[in-house]
């Protein structure tokens, strides 16, 4: 029998003289859907530019990690990036487009604003709190606002949390939120190789360490 | 219970015109808050005669922080990093506008460094936003490849902004009486690379898009606006400029050194989308032209004339001053009464005021003008709700 | 025309108009009940042709017991500005809607009614413009209260 185990072998292939029976199908479903993960373009201020904007687009690029067809319905969308303040009056409508996505799906709250109210935490009258306060968030990504490696490093733990069997979670069940703060002290270039060696980890490709474009 | 927004959104409905002709039916499409070609949290309430749009009801505050109470509780330094976050793309910009508000209401004069890097810095960052806003506007109106374009140009920017200030959106540089830091060694360099670099790219960029036959048959005549309607429905910036009213505040009321440098204010003559297209493009030009002849002779003195950190307290008083952003006038109006934070601060955004001629231009299109619309008076909605 | 010419030939145009010192602009204070006359003549009157409307803000003064609207005009064709101080009072805070000289008017006029409460008379459609229909008061007021907003502690 094959054994398959958290890693995922370059390719499944069929044993001579019959189907393969995978005894771990969840972490091939895992697997999977931590490799392709639909954001929806929710991007209510400043952290939009940087976090959908910058990130996907050519310099960053986001669709290294699998994660690069922005939607803009909920319907198609399993990642929900919360770029940006959120006020009271949009609220409800951001409870009506977390209640429309497909389960599983997960939450990014990135950015100050999202995480507890950032600069306008006190003496506004509007601002939410947190994201929290209105829907179980995954993973949180410090920053005013995050550069898109951040953003890259909370995307890198959410799809290690859904490897390690996220998807077995009940529809709107909360769980313990995660921090994906870059540790004081790191640079650009570990965490380009960091992000590399997490990357090749599990794909069969070689990266690049070297950054795109620049001078 | 009857939910009272929309008992007063339907009143406003039900006033709103009906135009039916040929017994068509009418019915109303929400666009937004959740819209990728709002640029945001913004939501226009449609009417629709078939394709075509009878009526624009825009609904805002979908992102409103509160900024000027906030305003009223934190210190006049303060006020820049929340400037900052109003538009984004401008960011150094607003910093400038709020810093010259109370530098004027100080009597503080600056040196010649100051201003001479403030204008090469908020001139670099005018480009920037343009870029932006150029591969926004191909994205709306269905093609990709300016969005990445834009944004790989743009990183360069970024870059020599990141070396020198720190940061890659909100800026946070001007402060009250010149700069946080001085200018990185290397920036002189690197922007004159920039410009090198970037100006066969501007040739680049027009031939990818400008010329397209869709892009043309998309913007011309398309939006139409003239400019007595546009200046009496609030517009500033290439919004006015592209319907013929030459109003650039950069030229009426020089501030920084842009009484000593030589540059154009492109005008537009039909008030379409495209005019207002090629009024942006034309800007980034006469952007690199300014920062080229402000680049090589940056005047030597201190990046910070006041002692740093000291608390402000203006005179007491009425203080209005205002500076041109990439999208419009960008006004500073605070009333001190001499203790060190502001009795009352209101800033005047240019996309709140801009918003209001598309009431104007959009009724009789389609929606897909609508959206070329939208795009090409380059809505920032953050800074509309403040 | 320089500024003390222009403060001088708008304050000839009613009784009771004061010219405002503590401002870095040419300031004038006009009373709500001629403000709209005076409103038309600074639009229409050649030697002021104030066709654009930069801004209106408002300040709440409760030890006086007043609101102050502020406009902003500049005129393209003269190149100069002026700035008006308009006061109402702060229990029934009445002004006249300026929207039919400056279309954009009607929007500021929205938002200063949203936060201030300042009712426009004449206005088309005086909605809440940020805030939902069912907000409790206005929050730019200095004695705005409410249960959600948090104090900066230091």
């Amino acid at each position: 029998m094959g054994l398959i185990t958290d890693q995922m072998p370059p390719m499944i292939e069929a044993f001579p003289g019959g189907p393969a029976f995978l005894t771990s199908l969840d972490s091939i479903i895992n697997w999977a859907r931590s490799s392709s993960l639909w954001p929806l373009t929710f991007g209510t201020s400043c952290c939009a530019i940087e976090v959908m904007m910058a990130a996907g687009a050519a310099h960053h690029d986001l669709a290294r990690f699998g994660a690069e067809v922005a939607r803009p319905s909920p319907r198609q969308a399993d990642l929900l990036v919360l770029a940006g303040t959120i006020v009271k009056r949009m609220e409800p409508r951001l409870r009506t487009l977390y209640d429309q996505m497909a389960e599983p799906k997960y939450v990014i709250a990135t950015g100050a604003c999202a995480i507890s109210g950032g600069p306008f935490i006190y003496n506004s009258y509007s601002t939410v709190r947190g994201a929290h306060e209105i829907i179980p968030v995954d993973v949180y990504v410090p920053g005013c606002p995050p550069r898109p490696e951040a953003f890259f490093y909370g995307l890198l733990t959410l799809q290690k949390m859904i490897r390690e069997g996220e998807t077995i979670r009940k529809p709107n069940e909360r769980r313990k939120p995660v921090l994906a703060n870059l540790p004081p002290g790191l640079t650009l270039e570990q965490l380009r190789k960091e992000m590399i060696q997490n990357l090749e980890s599990h794909s069969v490709t070689k990266f690049s360490d070297k950054p795109t474009g620049g001078f | 219970m009857v939910n009272p927004e929309i008992s007063s959104l339907e009143k406003r409905i039900q006033q709103s015109p009906s135009k039916t002709e040929l017994n068509t039916q009418e019915y109303f499409v929400n666009m937004g808050p959740q819209h990728p070609s709002t640029h945001g949290v913004l939501r226009l309430v449609l009417r629709m005669d078939g394709e075509t749009v009878q009526d624009i009801i825009p609904v805002l505050g979908y992102i409103h922080r509160g900024i000027e109470k906030k305003s009223e509780s934190v210190g006049y330094r303060q006020q820049v990093h929340l400037t900052d976050r109003l538009d984004y793309l401008c960011s150094l910009m607003n910093n400038w506008g709020v810093s010259a508000a109370i530098e004027k209401a100080m009597n503080i004069e600056l040196n010649d460094r100051i201003e001479t890097v403030r204008t090469i810095v908020a001139e670099l960052q005018r480009i920037q936003s343009h870029q932006l806003w150029w591969g926004v506007f191909g994205m709306d109106l269905g093609a990709f490849t300016p969005f990445l374009y834009g944004f790989r140009d743009r990183e360069k920017i970024t870059a020599i902004f990141e070396e020198t200030i720190g940061a890659r959106l909100t800026m946070n540089y001007f402060q009250p009486g010149g700069m946080m830091y001085d200018i990185h060694p290397d920036f002189v360099q690197k922007v004159k690379e920039f410009i090198k670099y970037f100006r066969p790219i501007l040739k680049e960029y027009e031939d990818l898009f400008s010329g397209n036959i869709i892009v043309q048959e998309r913007l011309r005549n398309v939006g139409i606006i003239d400019g007595k309607t546009a200046l009496a429905y609030g517009a500033t910036g290439p919004v006015l400029r592209a319907s013929g009213i030459p109003y650039d505040l950069r030229k009426i009321e020089p501030y920084g050194v842009y009484s000593k440098v030589q540059f154009e204010v492109p005008v537009g003559k039909v008030g379409d989308c495209w005019d207002r297209y090629q009024v942006r493009m034309q800007e980034m030009q006469e952007s690199l032209k300014i920062i080229e002849q402000l680049i090589d002779n940056i005047p030597e003195g201190k990046h910070m004339v006041m002692k740093f950190g000291a608390k402000i307290r203006p005179p007491a008083g009425r203080f209005y001053s205002q500076i041109e952003t990439a999208r419009g006038v960008f006004g500073t109006f605070f009333v001190s009464d001499t203790t060190d934070k502001p009795y009352r601060m209101h800033f005047r955004t240019p996309n709140f005021h801009n918003l209001w001629s598309v009431l104007k231009m959009a009724p009789g299109g389609r929606v897909a003008d609508l959206v070329a619309i939208l795009s090409s008076i380059d809505v920032v909605v953050p800074d509309m709700d403040r | 025309m320089t500024k003390e010419e222009l403060l001088q030939q708008v304050c000839g145009l009613a009784d009771g108009m004061t010219i405002q010192e503590q401002s870095n602009q040419p300031t004038v204070n006009v009373p709500v009940e001629k403000w709209l006359s005076i409103a038309k003549t600074l639009k229409s009157d050649q030697r002021f042709q104030f066709d654009m409307l930069s801004d209106q803000a408002a300040i709440d003064w409760p030890q006086e017991n007043q609101i102050e609207l502020v406009y902003q005009f500049y005129s393209t064709s003269l190149g100069h500005n002026l700035m008006v101080c308009v006061r109402v009072s702060r229990q029934n805070p009445i002004a006249p809607s300026l929207y039919q000289l400056w279309p954009i008017s009607e929007w500021q006029e929205r938002e200063i009614f949203d936060l201030f409460g300042v009712r426009y008379s004449d206005h088309p459609d005086l909605r809440r413009l940020f805030l939902e229909d069912d907000w409790k008061g206005y929050p730019l007021l200095k004695d705005y209260k409410d249960d959600f907003m948090l104090e900066r502690p230091w």
